[in-house]
């Protein structure tokens, strides 16, 4: 009884009318396609998530990226004794570029620095090496610190390094002499002590290093120790800068790379190289995300074309069950539900398949160092677009029967 | 549902017609629940499209059609599947079955949503009309004969006030029209249902309250 009752169910006996015309290669063909442009899709932000650590160094949230400029040092200017200073109408013409948001300066020693580090304890063994100090304004320091500061009258000199120096020593030069690596934490133990002379004055300083920049390629020391050694120790003419620093939007702008080349600039370090190639990546990424988007477009139109036709093909046995009292969301939603299940099913293929082609990549990665990003923003978008298209199909769906409501004479 | 008007009605097709000499087209036409209506039509004389207007599925009249006096152009979708499935029982000319499903598939197709009769009662009203071995019979395999019957009894699986018929005893023998006439007669009189039948010629021998000449 209660199976002769389900075989007549409105259910089982709707979708055994309606499913007639359902083209299986139509939908295999819309679900493939519609597979391949949403992997496509979660893939590019999945991979962008996993690859984009690599170009930020920085942890902060807001990034800021800064770039190192000198002018171009030419055989001529050598020879010839020409400057490479950067004058004051020079630093106000960047400053009001477009791209540019801030600029430092960066000022140097005027007078003879001598470092001399002792090293253990067998009474004054000591290395020591002529040196320059370099300052620039604090807010383009990228090491917070509470000792970065300087007072005259208890002068201790608080020095950041570059990292690239330490990492220089660790592993080029210790590891293929035998030496030691040493960490942060041990060199900012070592004392270093500063011969400063110039202007009649010859004194000694203690310094420590209290830490490592990513971003100077330099020594840095405070600005109003610089000052304040340039005064005692230096030649009190004023010097213009022979580096800048530049705070920018983007390190990988054409028009800022065109007016430093037209200008004879020279960025340091690769920081722009780095821009360059996160720019192309995000290029890339856009690119590809915007072929399967358009896979993605094209298989929801395949969809469209399918049901429309099996529509068309039903119309009369649609009008016929209208008539007999059935309302056209009923009669939508046999269509309605197959179209939702493909739609599901593609949706969980699709991120089982993103999942398995990143566990192919994410070794390569972690080689690089980076961990991969999150994969919550590749499932968002993943569950977005295939709401977005769900609702799409339902929509055009509904409007078609609706359409069927009034019969032409 | 206790009355259906018609007030100055006339198919667009007709437009511009002075006098149609029909006593439905531009008149002033009641029908009342409870009541039996022949409507007696020669072929193109507009009886489908009346049929067609009253169950809301064309719309190309002028005048007004109303059911309880509320025009019937302002009935929304959802007011119209109530209408089809507890006010108004319709036979189509064309019978409007679906060829791919049994005769009993085809009619459970109606009574699953109204739930008015059941299974047995089904197949003993087949019973009664002679097809009761074609229940599971496609429909594509019977004769005409046989397939009208096969729309009467799933027209009268629902809740009405009123049975509209369209030629509905046109591929019956004088036997099977007097069992369909009687069917209906008690389905009516049960429901306290009015019923209205058209018919080119072969009337389903009901008794007549008032007839009409379309």
């Amino acid at each position: 009884m209660s199976k002769s009752n389900n075989n007549y169910s409105s259910k089982h006996l709707k979708w055994k009318l309606l499913r007639k015309h359902i083209s299986p290669s139509q939908l295999v063909g819309f679900s493939l396609a519609s597979l391949i442009g949403l992997t496509i899709v979660i893939l590019a932000v999945q991979f962008h998530q996993d690859v984009r650590p690599i170009f930020n160094d920085e942890e902060s949230f807001i990034k800021k990226d800064y770039l190192i400029i000198t002018r171009a040092v030419s055989t001529a200017g050598t020879l010839l004794g020409g400057s490479n200073e950067f004058t004051q109408a020079a630093i106000d013409d960047i400053q009001s570029q477009p791209w540019c948001r801030k600029v430092g300066k960066f000022s140097s020693n005027d007078y003879s620095l001598y470092a001399t580090i002792s090293v253990g304890g067998y009474g004054g063994s000591a290395m020591g090496t002529m040196l320059f100090f370099e300052s620039i304004p604090t807010e383009f320091i990228d090491v917070a610190d509470s000792e970065w500061k300087f007072d005259p009258e208890k002068p201790e000199i608080p020095i950041i390094m570059s990292r690239d120096y330490l990492s220089l020593y660790n592993f080029g030069f210790a590891a293929s002499q035998g030496l030691p690596q040493v960490s942060e934490g041990i060199i900012s133990k070592v004392p270093i002590e500063f011969t400063l002379r110039g202007n009649g004055h010859n004194d000694t300083m203690k310094g420590r290093i209290v830490g490592f920049s990513n971003r100077l390629n330099t020594i840095v020391v405070p600005q109003e120790f610089m000052k304040w050694s340039n005064e005692r120790y230096g030649s009190g003419l004023e010097r213009n800068p022979s580096r800048l620093i530049l705070e920018v939007n983007s390190p990988g702008d054409v028009k800022m790379q065109n007016y430093l080349d037209d200008h004879g600039y020279q960025v340091a370090g690769e920081k722009m190289q780095q821009g360059k190639a996160q720019y192309f990546l995000t290029l890339v990424v856009s690119i590809v995300i915007v072929v399967g988007i358009i896979i993605s477009l094209l298989a929801f139109f395949v969809l469209m074309l399918s049901i429309y036709l099996l529509l068309q093909k039903n119309t009369k046995k649609l009008q016929d069950m209208l008539l007999l009292g059935y309302s056209p969301s009923e009669v939508a939603r046999p269509y309605i539900n197959m179209v939702l299940a493909i739609n599901a099913v593609v949706l969980v293929v699709a991120i089982v398949l993103m999942l398995l082609a990143r566990a192919y990549y994410l070794p390569m990665l972690q080689a690089m160092g980076t961990p991969g990003g999150t994969i919550v923003i590749a499932l968002v978008v993943a569950v977005i677009i295939m709401a977005l298209i769900s609702v799409g199909n339902i929509i055009a769906i509904r409007r078609k029967i609706n359409a069927l409501w009034i019969q032409q004479s | 549902m206790n009355t259906i008007t018609l007030h100055n009605t006339l198919p667009k097709v007709f437009a511009g017609r002075a006098d149609t000499g029909s006593e439905i087209w531009l008149r002033e036409v009641t029908f009342e629940r409870g009541k039996h209506y022949l409507i007696s039509a020669e072929s193109g004389t507009g009886k489908s499209s009346l049929c067609s207007y009253l169950y809301g599925y064309r719309t190309d009249y002028s005048g007004t059609m109303a059911f309880d006096g509320r025009d019937i152009r302002q009935l929304s979708v959802a007011e119209w599947c109530e209408v089809r499935t507890h006010h108004i029982a319709y036979l189509a000319q064309d019978m409007k079955l679906f060829p791919e499903l049994t005769a009993l598939e085809n009619i459970m197709l109606k009574n699953s949503i109204t739930n008015h009769k059941s299974e047995q009662e089904i197949v003993a009203m087949m019973n009664m009309l002679g097809i009761g071995e074609k229940v599971n019979s496609l429909v594509a395999k019977l004769s005409i004969g046989q397939q009208q019957r096969v729309a009467i009894v799933r027209t009268l699986c629902q809740p009405c006030d009123f049975i509209l018929l369209d030629e509905p005893v046109s591929h019956l023998d004088d036997q099977n029209n007097a069992i369909v006439a009687q069917m209906v007669m008690a389905e009516a009189a049960r429901q306290g249902a009015g019923v209205i039948s058209t018919s080119v010629g072969n009337n389903v021998k009901i008794s007549v309250d008032k007839e009409f000449k379309l």
